[in-house]
């Protein structure tokens, strides 16, 4: 009977073969618009929280206690060693870097700024995140007698700088005495993460330790894990290990960040409620009119003694081969077009000032998760399922002899 | 001899309450004996086909009841109904009514599988009624492949394959040239004889009325004659 029933449902659609097809293409394309704005949203937002986790935060950042709300110099991080062993040897952990931060001023001759001032091991760094990658000019080095200076790509323009410039650092040092120090620039970074592009001023280790008379340990130590799952349990280990520090996710230093990915996730769920709607519409008109159509087919069968729930497993699966090859299609071709962005990247170059202005990338790679084919599955299935409701009872409603008879 | 359906005080009135209420059948009591062979006739609008389909179970009677073998048709549910109409009646449809999508031989076999019957079962059966209607070489042929009297003879097989007890064929001629319609009633007359199916078909055609063993003449709703012929 499984065999007729699937017979009779493929049949009347290939009857209707241009309906069909019109449908089939209505959910493909539908598909394939949520497939696309899913993926490029989506890697928008994870560009944006990769760049804050991989140029700053790190999964996970230590500061000393109350260095958050007063970022003091004595608010420091004085267990390196004993946080070396332990975050060396962690299997979760993919680096860690210690950075040395303290507010200052940057001046050249014409300009000057108030900057924060990050004292990093290069070699560290560029293990660790991608600091490296973001370099837009120069070197990432601080040259051999560690007098460089790395600068954020909008400061660089505010103060009118070019590689080879020369700027002075000044800042309040640990004793409470103002330092400076004079240093070329020789790299600028684009990260796109605004607090840095426009304020930071990396310079060597060494070097930020004599500016600052600090001769031991480190405003932050950056963490990357393996897996983002593994972060409250690294965080709520490290709390228990070292209560007087403060220990906070990268979505606890960047909130705006995360509220950015849980607005994006709303904006997907109201996409995919429209595509919902249009694959319902689409699916439930041409199944109205199919009904309406073949209700004399139908008076026939339910004459001959065919029972109204198998008139309905006929309309449902003819729904649910409008679907699924609607699905199919659409997915193949989404998931197509989101492997070639998430390969190739789609380069949104002429909008770039705009990008720069939100701290987001020109060029984005999209992300392909599987969760946006299982959702999709399910909307169009739900879908698929609800348009028929009310073509089956107007088909109900009808006695076999009205039905035969309405022709 | 036994009664096989027993018809009692059917009435049917069409938008009842309305300007445009039209009474259809007006007191009908019959009594039909296992294995007739019975023909309605009467003008059109005399009732005959609303007759047929509250027999069938495809329409309602706006009161009075019907007996089917003991079974009363009269009150029960859809599902109940729609048991019935597959084990135990068979419809041949003037416009023969075939289901397009499916194949002479799938049309024939649809309502044996309704019946939950196996395929070699149906095999079999397929190939005996299709042998006697001499319609076996057009099995693998759509509907719109095949001409009214195929379509027709088609639709008959569909109706005894499934073995029914009862055969309701409305004007099952009316679309034939004289020489398919009486080649069909030769056939359904046989199919009487040899499977015992009690057959009621509605006719306007002497010829086919000639045929019957028992004539229910209607007019106006009623039955104006009840006659058993042999």
């Amino acid at each position: 009977m499984f065999r007729l029933t699937s017979k009779i449902a493929w049949a009347s659609l290939v009857r209707r073969r241009t309906r069909s097809m019109l449908v089939v293409v209505m959910i493909a394309v539908s598909l394939w618009g949520l497939y696309f704005m899913e993926g490029i949203y989506d890697g928008m937002t994870e560009q944006m929280i990769n760049n804050a986790i991989c140029s700053d935060s790190g999964h996970i950042s230590l500061f000393g206690e109350g260095y958050r709300l007063d970022p003091d110099l004595s608010r420091r991080v004085e267990d390196v060693a004993l946080l070396d062993s332990l975050l060396a040897r962690d299997s979760r952990v993919v680096s860690y870097v210690k950075r040395l931060k303290q507010d200052g001023l940057v001046a050249t001759a014409h300009y000057s700024r108030g900057v924060a001032i990050f004292g990093i091991d290069p070699a560290a760094e560029e293990k660790h995140g991608r600091l490296k990658d973001y370099l837009s000019q120069g070197e990432f080095s601080f040259g051999k007698k560690g007098r460089g200076a790395i600068i954020g790509f909008k400061l660089a323009d505010k103060l009118q700088v070019r590689i080879g410039s020369k700027i002075v650092l000044s800042a309040q040092d640990s004793h409470g005495e103002v330092s400076a120090a004079p240093l070329k620039v020789t790299g600028i970074i684009k990260t796109n993460n605004m607090a840095l592009d426009e304020n930071a001023v990396f310079i060597a280790d060494k070097k930020a330790r004599k500016l600052l008379a600090m001769d031991k340990g480190v405003s932050q130590v950056a963490v990357i894990l393996h897996n983002e799952v593994q972060i409250a349990g690294l965080q709520e280990e490290l709390r228990l290990q070292f209560p007087h520090l403060e220990i906070l996710r990268w979505d606890e230093l960047y909130p705006a960040l995360m509220q950015s990915r849980v607005m994006m996730e709303g904006f997907n769920l109201v996409t995919s409620l429209l595509i919902f709607c249009v694959a319902a519409l689409g699916i439930f008109g041409v199944m109205l009119v199919s009904v309406l159509e073949r209700l004399r087919e139908f008076g026939i069968m339910l004459a001959i003694g065919t029972r109204f729930s198998q008139i309905r497993n006929i309309i449902f699966v003819e729904s649910f081969f409008l679907g699924f090859i609607g699905f199919s299609l659409g997915s193949l071709i989404g998931g197509a077009t989101l492997y070639y962005f998430k390969v190739n990247g789609l380069d949104l170059s002429m909008f770039s000032d705009a990008f720069d202005e939100f701290g987001m990338d020109a060029v984005t790679y999209a992300i392909i998760r599987p969760g946006y084919f299982v959702k999709a599955l399910i909307a169009v299935a739900l879908a698929t399922f609800l348009s028929v409701l009310i073509p089956l009872r107007v088909l109900k409603k009808s006695k076999p002899i009205e039905a035969i008879n309405k022709v | 001899m036994e009664n096989f359906l027993e018809i009692r005080q059917i009435n049917k009135t069409f938008h009842p309450g309305t300007e445009v209420q039209v009474v259809a059948l007006r007191n009908v009591n019959l009594d039909i004996e296992r294995g007739g062979f019975v023909v309605l006739s009467g003008p059109s609008g005399s009732g005959k086909t609303t007759l047929l389909n509250i027999i069938g179970g495809l329409d309602d009677a706006t009161s009075g009841e019907v007996v089917l073998d003991g079974r009363r048709l009269t009150g029960m549910s859809e599902r109940a109904l729609s048991e019935t109409r597959r084990d135990h009646i068979g419809f041949v449809f003037q416009a023969y009514n075939l289901i397009p999508v499916l194949t002479a031989r799938e049309n024939i076999e649809y309502v044996m599988k309704l019946q939950g019957r196996s395929q070699q079962e149906c095999d079999e059966r397929i190939l005996e009624v299709t042998q006697k209607l001499g319609i076996d070489t057009l099995l693998g042929k759509l509907p719109n492949q095949l001409s009214g009297g195929q379509q027709q003879r088609v639709a008959v097989a569909r109706a005894v394959a499934a073995t029914p007890k009862l055969i309701l064929a409305d004007e099952p001629t009316a679309n034939l040239d004289s020489k398919t319609a009486e080649s069909l009633m030769d056939m359904m007359q046989r199919l009487n004889e040899e499977e015992g199916v009690t057959i009621i078909f509605s006719s306007h055609d002497p010829l086919v009325i000639g045929k019957a063993k028992h004539s229910i003449v209607l007019k106006d709703g009623k039955v104006i004659a009840n006659e058993r012929l042999s």
